[in-house]
C-alpha cells in the first residue's frame, strides 16, 4: 500500500512540471507565432490585383 | 510589393451597413464586437456624409507602438495583425488607435475584458492558413484564398475599396476626375503617412 501511495504521489507531482523555457520580452520585437503563407508576397500581389480588377472596378 | 489599404468614398457610401453585417457574418465576430462601423457626419443635415470605418492597417501603426507585450506584427502586404495568445487585453491599443478599431469581448463571470479583436483585412492571424484555430480566433483568411476583404467586395455602390494602395488610388483618382470633385480620402493622412 505504501509503495502504491509513493508511486501515485510521484506520478501526480511530476504532472506539476512547468516548462522553464521563458520567452524574454524585448521592446518593439514581435516574438509570437510566425505567420506562414503558401504564396510569396509577389505572387499574392499578382493574384490580389487580378481579383481587385474582377470584383471592385466601377460599374 | 503590395501595400494593402482601405479607402471609403464618402460620395458613394449610402449608409446601408452591409459591410458591417458581412464582416460580422463572415468572421463570426463575437457578440458586442463590431470590426467595422458606418459613421455618419452631420446626420440629418443636408449634405451628410457616411464613412465605413475599421482598422486602417496604418503604415506606422500606433497600436503596435504602444503594445506592452508586442503582440502586433505587419505582414509583407502591409496588413497589421496580432497574436491573440500574447494579447493581455490591457486596452492600450484602443486608446492609441485614431480610428477606435480595437474591440474587446467580455469574458468570465464578471465580464472582464478579453483578448483584443479587430479587422484583419480578412487575412486571419499567425495560425496556419484556414485552420480551425485561425477561424475561431481571427475569422476567415480570404487573402490566402486569393480574395480581398468581403466588406469591400460586396459593397453595392463600390464606396468601400480594399486592395493594393496604388491600384485603389488609381481607381479613386479616375472617379474624382470623372465627377470633377475634390479628392477626399478620409483617414489616409492619419493612417498612411509614408
Amino acid at each position: 500500500m505504501k509503495y502504491i501511495f509513493l508511486l501515485v504521489s510521484t506520478v501526480m507531482l511530476s504532472a506539476c512540471y512547468e516548462d522553464a523555457a521563458v520567452t524574454i520580452h524585448e521592446p518593439g520585437v514581435y516574438k509570437g507565432k510566425v505567420d506562414i503563407h503558401a504564396l510569396t508576397a509577389q505572387e499574392r500581389e499578382v493574384v490580389l490585383a487580378k481579383r481587385f480588377k474582377q470584383v471592385q472596378t466601377d460599374r | 510589393m503590395a501595400r494593402m489599404k482601405f479607402l471609403c468614398d464618402a460620395e458613394r457610401c449610402i449608409e446601408c451597413n452591409a459591410c458591417v453585417t458581412a464582416c460580422k457574418n463572415e468572421h463570426e465576430v463575437p457578440w458586442g464586437v463590431n470590426r467595422r462601423r458606418v459613421v455618419t457626419l452631420d446626420d440629418g443635415v443636408p449634405g451628410e456624409k457616411s464613412i465605413s470605418v475599421a482598422c486602417m492597417h496604418c503604415s506606422d501603426a500606433p497600436c503596435q507602438a504602444v503594445c506592452p507585450v508586442d503582440c502586433f506584427y505587419t505582414t509583407e502586404d502591409g496588413v497589421v495583425l496580432h497574436d491573440k495568445d500574447m494579447c493581455i487585453g490591457c486596452g492600450y491599443c484602443f486608446y492609441a488607435c485614431p480610428f477606435g478599431a480595437p474591440q474587446y469581448p467580455q469574458q468570465g463571470a464578471f465580464g472582464s475584458r478579453g483578448k483584443m479583436d479587430k479587422c484583419t483585412f480578412c487575412a486571419g492571424g499567425p495560425e496556419p492558413d484556414n485552420s480551425a484555430e485561425e477561424l475561431e480566433k481571427y475569422g476567415r483568411n480570404r487573402l490566402a484564398e486569393g480574395k480581398l476583404p468581403l466588406c469591400a467586395e460586396m459593397c453595392s455602390t463600390k464606396a468601400l475599396l480594399a486592395g493594393d494602395g496604388d491600384v485603389v488610388s488609381d481607381l479613386f483618382r479616375n472617379r474624382v476626375v470623372r465627377r470633377e470633385g475634390r479628392p477626399e480620402v478620409w483617414g489616409w493622412n492619419t493612417a498612411y503617412k509614408d
